[in-house]
């Protein structure tokens, strides 16, 4: 980051207020990729993902002052509009798509089996059966799994974003932790049946 | 600490360390738990350099330089914006259709004050106060014909156009009115005159 800028989102925000556009660069590359991020989970497209990030800082140009510092971070403000913008985008039914999971090609993963089903978590497998889970997870869970558990941000700042209390933050991640683990349980269930579908010989 | 309370209150603390030795079933909850929490992280990690195409932080910032570089100010909250537009366009329509009504019907041509007509047409026979000795025939005109039906109009005229007409009128009086009668033929066109002064 340039030295002669001010390092807080707050800071930048009011330097590209005053027209400074070194700042405008710097935010931008400071929160977009989460904000590309929470918007590719939620929606499972690239192109919705890259159409609500050109929003968000489209918006901040035009609007930046519904931004009051007193009721929550930048951050928070600028995943509030993105939430708003993919929930636009699922209502009209725009992201009615594929989900663009990488991997998916292949089929099911073929799983190491271990004892515990959820050791292989970090493995490449795993990543891949745990983002269909997250994929399938019913909106309101997975938004909260992708803002906590995947883009870090606080359950304060989360419920900010999605206008609940720090409580209801709480109890969603619960339950969409839950969910998950059933989600990754059933899948694992499933792949042996599968297995056994495949044809052992060719009679003809 | 029962487990319904463990798994809401899942803190690392002395009440749920010593759960976990006495109950098997949280300690796996709690396992699986870690490694769910474990494997997030590693997607989280994983998609660390996923982010908005390169081309998106030139449209942004050609956004920026179009807008001038400073952010709009604090405005109102815009519930009322769609009446002002709807109200704008029904204004805009009427002037449009008012504009394209008057344009239709034929300007009156803007003169001077015309002449005032006093007197209009004199009905056949009805000539008591029309005696032609008195009227002056006008120069170029055609003579009026014996029993040729005439209109005889009032009018008033600059006193200047007596000049024309062969009297003295001074200068300074020259542009003030004086009433005349003009005699109009059949064809329209003005024959004679007679100054009422």
């Amino acid at each position: 980051m340039d030295s002669t800028h001010p390092e807080t989102d707050d800071d930048l925000l009011m330097a590209m207020r005053s027209g400074d556009e070194q700042a405008f660069v710097t935010l931008y590359r400071k929160r977009q990729a989460a904000l590309y991020r929470f918007a590719q989970h939620m929606s499972g497209s690239a192109s919705v993902a890259e159409d609500v990030t050109q929003e968000v800082f489209l918006a901040l140009i035009r609007d930046g002052c519904g931004y009051d510092p007193e009721r929550g971070t930048l951050s928070g403000y600028l995943f509030g509009i993105a939430r708003k913008l993919v929930l636009r985008h699922l209502e009209r039914g725009r992201s009615d798509v594929a989900l663009e999971t990488e991997g998916e090609e292949s089929g099911w993963p073929e799983l190491a089996v271990t004892d515990d089903p959820m050791m292989d978590l970090t493995r490449r497998e795993g990543i891949d059966a745990l983002r269909r889970a997250v994929h399938a997870l019913p909106r309101r869970y997975r938004e909260v799994v992708v803002l906590c558990d995947l883009e870090e941000v606080d359950y304060a700042d989360a419920a900010l974003i999605l206008n609940c209390p720090i409580g209801t933050v709480r109890s969603r991640l619960h339950r969409a932790r839950a969910l998950l683990l059933e989600k990754l349980n059933q899948e694992r269930s499933l792949r042996p049946a599968i297995g056994a579908l495949r044809p052992v010989r060719c009679l003809s | 600490m029962n487990c319904q309370e463990f798994r809401e209150f899942a803190l690392d603390g002395p009440e749920t360390i010593a759960h976990l030795q006495d109950c098997p079933a949280c300690a796996t909850w709690r396992r699986r738990q870690d490694s769910l929490i474990a494997g997030l992280r590693a997607m989280a990690a994983e998609s660390q350099h996923v982010g908005a195409p390169a081309n998106l932080e030139a449209k942004l910032v050609a956004a920026f330089r179009t807008h001038g570089g400073t952010v709009a100010p604090i405005r109102a909250p815009r519930m009322w914006a769609p009446v002002v537009t709807w109200f704008a366009a029904v204004a805009a329509l009427v002037a449009v259709a008012f504009v394209l009504n008057t344009q239709r019907v034929p300007k009156p041509q803007q003169h001077r004050k015309p002449p005032a007509i006093v007197e209009s047409a004199m009905a056949d026979g009805d000539d008591s106060s029309f005696n032609s000795a008195d009227f002056i025939p006008l120069p170029n005109a055609q003579q009026l014909a014996p029993n040729e039906d005439v209109n005889l109009v009032r009018v008033e005229v600059p006193r200047s156009t007596m000049i024309a007409l062969g009297y003295d009128v001074s200068a300074e009086r020259a542009s003030e009115p004086v009433e005349a009668e003009v005699v109009l033929g059949p064809d329209g066109l003005a024959r004679a005159v007679r100054f009422l002064e």
